[in-house]
């Protein structure tokens, strides 16, 4: 059993948590049935240039296309598809799972740490990692506090211990945890190599976004930064051999940094926010890192007490991923204050002759930008947003009269705080030079109120809502939304009444994959949108589908489960009440065409 | 005076008395137990506590349940509003699916959280007399 001490390099650690992660190394189980025999090493040639058949990062590659280039299922058979295996993940917390293949095995993230390796034609279970549950000293000592550590025996559907990706590098598989660490688990047997911790979660940090490898450097981005503390959110890169950290880059401007001043006069601990919880990108040419960030907290100006830019909230950064520094960075939304959150997937396409980055965020604004430089090329608002007044020429944001909120004064903004997109990932087809995105459609109205500022408090910030279909919705809440790129022209929407509530998937079949809260599963001609097939689930759709093969057969695979942000179940519930789902079900289904 | 007018006037008085009652019965008033938050804060820790933190504070995707974030989402109204609500749609994953008596203890654990009195009375899981009592500032 290949166990070392979990060690903390870099950052002070109270004793009782160190005393928590040796319990954790001794405690956590790995179920073994058949440890993997035929394993290959897994490269950085071959993470940039996977396979055909392989999934081995998040989105698929590095470029985070979410596009796989199998086309043995397409639009002339998509309705053939057949269910070949499904497994039931835990209910113990929220899902949404972004799988890896590799050597004919699935790496699937479940709730709360849990990890298994499933034979990707049979279903058959390899091995499964299960991190222990946290001791009875753990949680009394505080550190339980805010980082919500609950039991693994715990109800399904709570809003934390979601890890939506994991990497893949070596032998090893890569995880961060909601107790703000991150870990390295032997690919072949599931055993625990190594744990780190790289943050405090007495102070709320914790991780919902996996890592990525960049050029041999294990990068991960931290969540919770919404509470007033002596400290500033941030990316963190690690030697995947030992989890060293090798570097730590704040996403928020400090006061004696460059765009300090973009705070105004706050001070360190009332910088708030800036959160980098959506795994980033890399260009192995540009050897470069593309990671987005959050809104800043507490979200409206008026309660977090400055009206200034807020460096580097709602912005892309360029990193070097062998040190960290920022080469340039691009502020989508400065100063934004309605929780119009511009943190998503970055996706790196080259196309009329720019090396360029698509990203879009909570308002529904597509943006085009050079990777190379941040410079700006072009934004296509979809049209769904009443919040700002977009430049095309400049990029430049400026909020709409009334938009500002003030506290206690309510306003009518679309979208609602849900967002037009939110982390259901866009994806890209080289086919169809088109993005495919899920959009979830309604408004609010919404009033702001005021937080402690103190030590401890600050959040996000109470808000008055009341949520209402959008006027253009016709009653529906879910769309996936075909933009031809780059020219950001529709080029066609399907609607749904219940919220598409997973990543879309293009296959060089000519097909979409999405899945709703609804239960429902659909293929869509990536041509036209004509829906081809669909399939109800045990549950909501919810994660990343992928697409593989094996032995030259090609699998589309589609996660579902519960849990996650608030509104995902809320928002069904009142303005589409007609609708159910049950409250378990969480699993991964597997189909193909038949034999 | 008649009789009748008598009558009239006594019952209005009661009325008034009535609603006066009402109307003074606020969250200061010391409405729920220690027991009974005690209890409250067992279920919380089971069914709340993932998304609301220990500390009630909250996070992006989850109000706040104590501090300046409650008073403001919730002055003005009443315990029954606040009852209603977490009814409603808490858990998340299986609204309505607790019984009354957990939800009324959970809202007292709350109201214990935010250092509102208590008394030697449990809060009552009857709606009607939920929402005779006040959520206010502080007197």
């Amino acid at each position: 059993m290949i166990i070392r001490t979990a060690k903390h390099l870099g950052y002070p650690v109270k004793r009782v948590h160190a005393i928590f992660f040796m319990l954790t190394c001794l405690l956590s189980a790995s179920f073994s049935v058949a440890q993997i025999e035929d394993f290959t090493y897994v490269t950085d040639q071959m993470l940039s240039n996977p396979p055909k058949g392989e999934w081995l990062s998040w989105r698929g590659t590095p470029a985070a296309w979410g596009f796989s280039p199998l086309d043995q299922i397409n639009n002339e058979n998509v309705d053939q598809l057949q269910l070949k295996w499904s497994f039931a993940l835990d209910n113990t917390g929220a899902i949404q799972a972004a799988p890896l293949i590799h050597d004919g095995v699935m790496f699937i993230p479940s709730a709360r740490g849990v990890i298994q390796a499933l034979d990707a034609v049979t279903g058959d279970l390899h091995w499964e990692y299960r991190p222990a549950p946290p001791t009875e000293e753990f949680i009394n000592s505080g550190a339980g506090n805010r980082a919500a550590v609950l039991p693994a025996d715990a109800f399904a559907g709570v809003g934390r211990g979601v890890q939506k990706n994991i990497a893949l590098y070596g032998e090893m598989i890569y995880a961060s945890t909601e107790t703000a660490s991150i870990r390295a688990i032997d690919a072949r047997s599931g055993l625990l190599v190594w744990e780190t911790q790289v943050a405090d979660p007495t102070l709320g940090y914790f991780y919902t976004a996996g890592p990525i490898i960049a050029n041999g450097t294990l990068i991960t981005g931290i969540n919770g930064c919404d509470r007033y503390k002596d400290d500033v959110c941030f990316i963190t890169g690690h030697d995947p051999e030992t989890g060293e950290e090798k570097w730590r880059t704040s996403t928020v401007a400090r006061p004696e940094d460059p765009g300090g001043d973009t705070w105004g006069d706050l001070p360190l601990r009332f910088r708030a926010g800036s959160d980098a919880w959506i795994a980033g990108s890399y260009d192995p040419h540009a050897n470069l890192i593309y990671w987005g960030t959050a809104q800043a907290k507490p979200w409206a100006r008026v309660v977090r007490g400055t009206d200034g830019d807020a460096l580097y909230t709602n912005s892309t950064l360029a990193l070097n991923p062998d040190n960290g520094e920022m080469l340039w960075y691009f502020q989508h939304i400065p100063g934004e204050t309605l929780d119009m959150d511009e943190v998503f997937e970055n996706i790196l396409i080259d196309i009329d002759g720019r090396k360029s980055l698509f990203k879009m965020g909570k308002l529904g604004i597509l943006w085009q930008l050079d990777r190379q430089t941040g410079e700006f090329i072009k934004a296509t608002d979809i049209g769904y947003q009443n919040i700002v007044n977009l430049d095309p020429i400049t990029g430049q944001i400026t909020y709409r009269d009334g938009m500002i909120p003030r506290i206690g004064e309510e306003l009518s903004m679309c979208p609602s705080t849900s967002g037009v997109k939110s982390w259901r990932a866009m994806a890209y087809s080289p086919k169809t030079s088109a993005m495919y995105i899920p959009i979830t459609l309604n408004c609010e109205l919404a009033t702001f109120g005021p937080t402690e500022r103190e030590l401890g408090g600050g959040g996000a910030g109470p808000v008055r809502r009341i949520n209402f279909h959008h006027p253009q919705s016709d009653g529906n809440l879910g769309e996936i939304l075909a933009l031809e790129i780059p020219s950001g022209e529709v080029k066609w929407r399907y609607r749904s009444r219940a919220p598409f509530n997973t990543a879309a998937l293009t296959t060089a079949g000519g097909l979409v994959f999405a899945g709703d809260w609804n239960r429902t599963m659909s293929a869509l001609d990536a041509d036209n949108g004509e829906l081809l097939w669909q399939v109800r689930l045990a549950t909501s759709n919810q994660g990343f589908p992928i697409s593989y093969s094996v032995n030259g057969k090609q699998y589309i695979a589609m996660p579902v489960g519960t849990g996650g942000a608030s509104w995902s179940g809320s928002l069904p519930r009142e303005l589409a009440p007609e609708l159910s789902r049950p409250r378990s079900g969480s699993s991964i289904y597997v189909f193909a065409l038949p034999d | 005076m008649t009789r009748y007018q008598l009558a009239v006037l006594l019952f209005s008085g009661l009325c008034l008395q009535s609603i006066s009652t009402a109307q003074t019965m606020t969250i200061w008033a010391g409405v729920y137990s220690s027991e009974q938050a005690a209890r409250g804060e067992i279920i919380y820790n089971t069914a709340c506590i993932a998304c609301h933190g220990k500390d009630l504070g909250g996070n992006s995707n989850s109000p706040g349940l104590a501090g300046m974030g409650f008073m403001f989402l919730w002055e003005g109204r009443t315990l029954g509003t606040f009852f209603e609500k977490i009814q409603e749609n808490m858990p998340t994953d299986r609204p309505g699916k607790l019984p009354a008596q957990d939800y009324v203890d959970v809202v007292s654990y709350i109201m214990q959280a935010n250092a509102f009195p208590n008394g030697d009375n449990e809060l009552p899981k009857d709606l009607d007399a939920l929402n005779d009592i006040a959520i206010t500032a502080r007197p």
